[in-house]
């Protein structure tokens, strides 16, 4: 009897049970950290889409119906972790798309392991340093999903270009962290201001750094008009606080960050000159899209909306698992990473963000800037930048 | 320029106090109980996040959400030093070791509760004080005058009422002082705990300034163990002092050089110090 009983469970176990055909999707973001802004709302936008797609039934390919897995680990902005998530996503898992990094640090430590997947994975990720990797060899895993600040239609350039024709300025300071995501803002915006003829003086911080005053006492001495500064929100809180009680600076000019510092102090600052993928909360009033998605969010993990954060879905997070799968529909497939690639760089997708990828796979994106002055009076201009 | 130097010889202070308090709780802990305690940070760490929670999630006034810190962090140095630190008492290294081993223990924890994003407290005084270009944050003021104040008011116990002469005495010749009827194990846990409120009194008062991470305490007690150095381990005066000249070091050395190396201009004015005077500052050679 218990010798039929384990021949019916081999048997059972046998047995050609209807595999699910699923389609694994990898994601490597530091969901909390000091950098956490730069991948906490890609990993909660993307988490949305997956559930949307698998509670719509999948999604159809050559025939056959797919679901996602999707598979993320919180990297906590740790280039180590990241590594290990990475190698476990590929070499273990099997997974041949992978959403993130947005953190430039983390990507240049994981590059040369990923470079040895080239062909068989595809990368999509935010961080500036991307841009430097795209279309050189044996990167085609790559894609660089968020503007670029630099060339004729990146956003720094016509930041750049406002910030000049609005206020005039003539001297900006840099305050950055001293670390790749730092140096790699220094090499694009210190052309780019003495192309406007902008004098801009640069101080170094190291990370971990919490009283500024002494450096923004030494930048404030040459008299600049604007402060410049960092790229995370968890130096930025700071930053902003200690300028403007120090009466060091009231103006500021950002294209990281979010707008939080300036809302938290603007009652002492003058001009608050912000990049913003999406200004969330003017967008929800008149984008049907963005106001589903709010809605959407608000159900899907019972809390408020994080505005503050929101824009930072535009870099591999909710439009971008639908891009990749409309893409693994025109191609026919749901492995051909190739051509999958392929019919990413060719399509346009008009999602919350209107999106579309260069012949090198960097991605272009309409965004907003948005101003915010005395007593927080917000203005927002929305540019096309297609 | 000058307005400049004043500004951040102001600020260095200030900051300095920060510093400061932990360089006390070190000293303290090292005369008594013979070990240095690299876990001080964690405490100023709890202090800090108990403090921002009371105040932006619970709702209490400042003055209020610091006494619960102080007391939790406290507790929580009575805890360590019942389970852990009495079973290291004169032992430089177990210490350490353990002391370390506490960091990770703490540090973990404040992970699983509270996330290693950094959580920006409400502003409890803004607005700076002003004289010509020199600005100074008010609330940095207060702080100031808190840390400095309760640093004396430890320098004054331990030098006028009996439990200071105690631990004075305890410190000089432990025998000796248990033979005159010394509680020793007594006074050894009670600078545990106090050390460790003051670092949770630190803590809470650097919620009100700066943003918090669980990381924090790894800075502040290397801070603190060089203001302990520089000071003279040893000596209570020493240990503000230190921490004052440290801040004022960093301060000065960001504005004449770049400031990414802050951290090293107090380094290094620490080890020419100590080439000079090997005993720090205020301390006494044994």
């Amino acid at each position: 009897m218990r010798r039929l009983i384990c021949l019916a469970i081999l048997a059972l176990l046998a047995s050609p049970v209807a595999a699910q055909n699923i389609v694994k999707i990898g994601q490597i973001e530091a969901q909390t950290g000091a950098n956490a802004i730069y991948g906490y709302m890609s990993s909660q936008g993307l988490a949305l889409a997956v559930d949307q797609v698998n509670k719509a039934g999948g999604f159809q390919v050559g025939g056959k119906t797919y679901t996602i897995e999707l598979i993320a680990s919180d990297t906590r902005g740790d280039p180590k972790e990241a590594s290990i998530q990475l190698k476990r996503l590929l070499e273990t898992d099997g997974v041949k798309f992978v959403f993130g990094p947005f953190l430039s640090n983390v990507f240049v430590t994981i590059e040369p392991y990923a470079k040895q997947f080239n062909g068989k994975f595809l990368l999509m990720g935010g961080a500036t340093r991307i841009h430097d990797f795209l279309g050189t060899p044996d990167h085609d895993f790559l894609l660089r999903s968020w503007n670029w600040d630099a060339g004729p239609k990146g956003f720094g350039n016509l930041m750049v270009d406002r910030l000049v024709k609005e206020t005039g300025a003539k001297k900006i300071a840099m305050l950055f962290q001293n670390d790749q995501g730092g140096k790699v803002l220094v090499d694009i915006y210190t052309p780019l201001f003495k192309q406007k003829g902008i004098d801009a003086q640069l101080e170094l911080f190291e990370p971990g750094t919490k009283d500024f005053s002494a450096v923004l006492a030494k930048l404030a001495a040459a008299n600049p008009d604007f402060l410049f500064p960092s790229y995370s929100d968890a130096h930025l809180y700071d930053i902003v606080r200690q300028a403007t009680e120090g009466n060091y600076f009231r103006k500021f000019f950002l294209v990281r960050g979010s707008l939080g510092p300036g809302l938290k102090n603007k009652g002492e600052i003058d001009d608050y000159f912000v990049y913003v993928p999406k200004y969330f909360e003017e967008a929800e009033k008149t984008d049907p899209k963005v106001a589903k998605f709010v809605a959407d969010y608000k159900t899907f993990y019972k809390r408020d909306f994080p505005y503050d954060q929101a824009p930072l879905c535009s870099s591999s997070c909710y439009d971008h698992l639908f891009m990749l799968i409309e893409a693994m529909k025109k191609a026919g497939s749901v492995d051909d990473v190739t051509k999958i690639r392929k019919e990413l760089l060719s399509m346009t997708y008009d999602g919350l963000w209107k999106i579309r990828f260069d012949e090198r796979g960097e991605e272009i994106f309409n965004f907003d800037i948005v101003r915010m002055k005395r007593a927080g009076q917000i203005s927002v201009t929305s540019v096309d930048a297609q | 320029m000058s307005q400049l130097l004043v500004g951040q010889t102001l600020n260095g202070v200030i900051v300095g106090t920060l510093y400061g308090i932990i360089a006390l709780g070190v000293t303290l802990t090292f005369g008594i109980t013979g070990i240095v305690n690299f876990a001080l940070g964690e405490f100023m760490m709890i202090g800090a996040y108990v403090t921002w929670y009371l105040f932006d999630i619970v709702g209490l006034p400042y003055p209020v959400a610091i006494l619960p810190a102080v007391a939790i962090a406290a507790g929580c140095g009575f805890v360590a030093d019942q389970l852990l630190f009495r079973f290291t008492r004169n032992n430089l290294i177990n210490g350490l070791l353990v002391s370390i081993g506490l960091i990770s223990i703490v540090e973990a924890g404040a992970l699983l509760l509270w996330t290693t994003t950094p959580k920006d407290m409400g502003y409890v005084l803004s607005g700076a004080f002003r004289m010509g270009a020199v600005s100074v944050p008010r609330m940095k003021i207060v702080v100031f005058a808190l840390l400095a104040a309760v640093m004396f008011l430890t320098y004054a116990s331990l030098s006028r009422t009996w439990i200071g002469r105690a631990a004075y005495a305890f410190s000089q010749n432990p025998e000796a002082a248990m033979l005159m009827g010394v509680k020793t194990e007594i006074l050894q846990s009670g600078v545990v705990v106090y050390s460790t409120a003051l670092a949770g009194f630190g803590g809470a008062l650097y919620a009100s300034l700066y943003s918090l991470e669980p990381a924090m305490g790894g800075l502040y007690i290397l801070k603190g163990v060089e203001a302990a150095i520089l000071g003279g381990i040893g000596s209570l005066i020493g240990s503000l002092a230190g921490g004052v000249i440290l801040g004022v070091t960093e301060a000065i050395g960001s504005i004449y050089l770049p400031s990414a190396f802050r951290d090293a201009y107090g380094l290094v004015f620490v080890v020419a110090i100590l080439l000079y005077q090997p005993s720090g500052l205020f301390g006494t050679e044994r």
